[in-house]
């Protein structure tokens, strides 16, 4: 056993109002750069939809992720020499269009037009070419379904065949905000020819070394999630961090910091380093969430903690560790699960599947709905979440359900019903943590991991970022 | 100034291109990278930038084998003038095809599309038009050769190879390029210029190869 730590993710989408809160404080910090317009290490997608960049999710296209082959764990990409083959054109190379053309508007013919018979209109302008442009994609286009078009050719609807119609009765809808996901697998470190990506051994944060990247950009397409950008200006490969220089000082990520819903929980992760290649090489699919589970190891069990302390984690790190929210809600109630645990990289970020509307057909009949009987398709969450095991959904979807019941009981003062899977009290801690919690009992960060005081830092400012501070580029 | 040209200038052109490079990387290794466009505009890269790359290759190892490989050796083991001739054509018509086809679909995509103008810079324009000239007169050399054209007496490997090997012996011969025709004097002239300007371009990315990705574990862990 060899534990490492890692700082962890869950969101609650039990809450998210898809108000792109997290995408626009994130793009504020890390993307308003010439060469960085385009990307959003955090967006918000509505499901069913094709998301950001386009179909992201169809593997068939990008080949993105890990598969197994016979009792190999290998790279969908290709070999390590296929791979430089593709050196002088990449076939499943993303380009600009499948993300969107970034532009603004001519805001100034608003103050210096000439007097005329109409009002002057700010038209758009590219921000890659300053040419005129028509929009005519941009990266939230299907927000809230916007007319079903791009609904429709979701690929795990697809997957999961005609069983549901998109028919206006029944027709569902659910946000997904996403960042990457800080995987304890990642796909594009291994794909990385220059070794320039990694995990950071201290706290799993994987990151682009600016330095040593070449502009390969093999990283882009073996990310399944589409989560490593490459910037045409400066021409390296860039990615959310995280946003390290917060996490080094006891502060969440700006998403987390600002989520209106308050739906993201932060918090640390043991888990065992060992074990992490035979979790994603598992043959089905299916069991890579209860491997990953089998990872995550027990923050107050002795021999796990002296193991930790031998990898040199520091103390605030395992206490950090021990009150963890992420561990309770990942490992305590099994209530959080992993986007597409079938692309193997064994992702830090999880989600809390959303309850949803009662479908048409049960309307009449019940208050609380069983996990069935849910306008979104349990098969559907099961696409995302589980690679298809819906018995995992139904489960944590009645947890959540059982929740409820427990604190409505409570407050028209019946008895709960017998036979549920914790006890009251239990089903109390979860309401809190899942409904009330402030933002110190959300985020849970060890702090002064930096080492650095506030004047080093000061003096560190303009030296360290995206641009190239020598010249050349 | 012959004198400057055949001996001076190409312990210049090599100097900068050690020590240019070797600056460049110790100063500007975030900016070391190949710009690639694909990202901008992908289509009109699948056959240009394989093609071009490939005539590339082709034409430097034409170049290798006739530059390095004296007259004597090949005519040692009875590869006759004929023969040797026939071969090199026979790799270097294809090779400078392909090269120069393969640039001027790279120059159309890079100069038609209002796209890659972001990924243009002022080097970037100064280094294809050298790139251009270095083609233009080492492909149009070896056509006018071929048929005919720069005279009986003219043979490369009696003249630029030889003074392309004392310059690497360190006592340049300027006079073995005396007799040199024009136009493969300009080629050699603008080779140099190529290396000359090389550490200063997105050129340095021929330089990057990932050796070491084929021994190291595919998961990196790596301190603060």
């Amino acid at each position: 056993m060899k534990i490492k730590a890692q700082v962890c993710m869950v969101m609650n989408l039990d809450k998210c109002i898809g108000c792109h809160t997290c995408s626009i404080t994130c793009k504020n910090v890390w993307t308003n750069r010439p060469g960085a317009e385009y990307m959003y290490f955090n967006n918000v997608e509505t499901k069913p939809g094709v998301g950001y960049p386009r179909n992201w999710e169809d593997q068939e296209k990008w080949k993105g992720g890990w598969e197994v082959d016979g009792s190999e764990l290998k790279l969908r990409t290709g070999s390590k020499l296929g791979r430089i083959l593709k050196l002088f054109y990449h076939p499943q190379q993303p380009e600009l269009d499948d993300y969107y053309e970034p532009w603004t508007y001519d805001y100034e013919t608003l103050i210096t037009s000439p007097r005329r018979k109409h009002q002057p209109v700010a038209r758009p302008r590219s921000l890659i070419t300053q040419r005129r442009m028509e929009i005519k994609w941009g990266p939230n286009w299907d927000d809230d379904l916007a007319g079903g078009d791009s609904a429709r050719s979701d690929v795990n609807l697809k997957k999961i065949g005609e069983e549901i119609a998109l028919e206006f009765s029944d027709i569902f809808m659910k946000y997904l905000p996403r960042n990457c996901n800080h995987c304890l697998n990642p796909a594009c470190v291994a794909a990385c020819p220059s070794g320039a990506i990694y995990k950071r051994e201290e706290d799993g944060v994987v990151l682009v070394s600016q330095d040593i990247c070449r502009g390969w950009r093999h990283c882009i397409p073996s990310c399944p999630y589409k989560k490593v950008f490459y910037n045409w200006k400066t021409n390296k490969a860039e990615k959310c961090t995280f946003c390290y220089p917060r996490l080094e000082n006891g502060l969440p990520s700006v998403c987390t910091d600002t989520c209106v819903g308050r739906i993201r929980y932060m918090g640390i992760l043991l888990y065992d380093m060992d074990a992490v290649k035979a979790a994603a090489k598992t043959k089905d699919s299916k069991e890579i969430y209860a491997n990953v589970l089998g990872l995550i190891k027990n923050p107050n069990d002795p021999e796990v903690l002296e193991s930790a302390r031998r990898e040199g984690i520091s103390e605030a790190v395992l206490n950090a560790a021990k009150i963890s929210p992420v561990y309770q809600i990942i490992q305590g109630w099994k209530l959080a699960l992993p986007l597409h645990p079938e692309f193997r990289t064994l992702p830090m970020v999880w989600y809390i599947p959303p309850l949803s509307p009662i479908a048409k057909k049960f309307e009449e009949k019940v208050y609380l709905p069983n996990s069935e009987a849910m306008r979104i398709p349990v098969k559907y969450l099961a696409e995302l979440f589980t690679a298809g095991n819906t018995q995992i959904i139904l489960q944590v979807l009645q947890r959540l359900l059982d929740m409820r019941t427990v604190m409505r009981c409570k407050e028209v003062g019946e008895s709960p019903p017998q036979n549920l899977e914790f006890d009251a009290y239990e089903y109390e801690k979860m309401y809190k943590l899942l409904a009330l919690a402030k933002y110190s009992e959300r985020i849970k960060l060890p702090a002064g991991v930096q080492g650095k005081t506030h004047e080093q830092l000061r003096e560190l400012q303009g030296s360290a970022g995206y641009i190239c501070p020598g010249g050349f580029c | 100034m012959s004198g400057f040209f055949w001996t001076a200038l190409p312990y210049i052109a090599f100097a900068t291109l050690i020590v240019g490079t070797a600056y460049r990387y110790w100063t500007g290794e975030r900016g070391w990278t190949t710009k690639s466009s694909e990202f901008l505009s992908k289509k009109s890269l699948m056959i240009a930038g394989p093609m071009f790359h490939l005539g590339l290759l082709m034409a430097f190892g034409g170049h290798v084998i006739g530059i390095l490989i004296p007259k004597s050796l090949t005519d040692g083991v009875g590869i006759s003038e004929h023969l040797y001739h026939i071969i090199s054509l026979a790799g270097g018509i294809p090779a400078g095809l392909l090269f120069f086809g393969g640039f001027f679909l790279l120059m159309r995509r890079r100069f038609d599309n209002p796209r890659m103008k972001v990924n243009t810079s002022t080097m970037d324009g100064v280094i294809y038009f050298v790139i251009f000239l270095t083609i233009v007169t080492g492909f149009g050399g070896t056509l006018l050769n071929a048929v005919g054209l720069l005279g009986d007496g003219f043979n490369y490997r009696e003249c630029i190879s030889p003074w392309f090997r004392s310059v690497l012996a360190m006592s340049p011969d300027a006079e073995l390029m005396a007799d040199t025709p024009i136009i493969f004097k300009a080629h050699v002239f603008m080779a140099m210029i190529t290396m000359i300007l090389f550490p200063f371009t997105r050129l340095v990315h021929c330089l990057s190869f990932p050796f070491e990705m084929f021994m190291r574990s595919p998961i990196i862990y790596r301190r603060k």
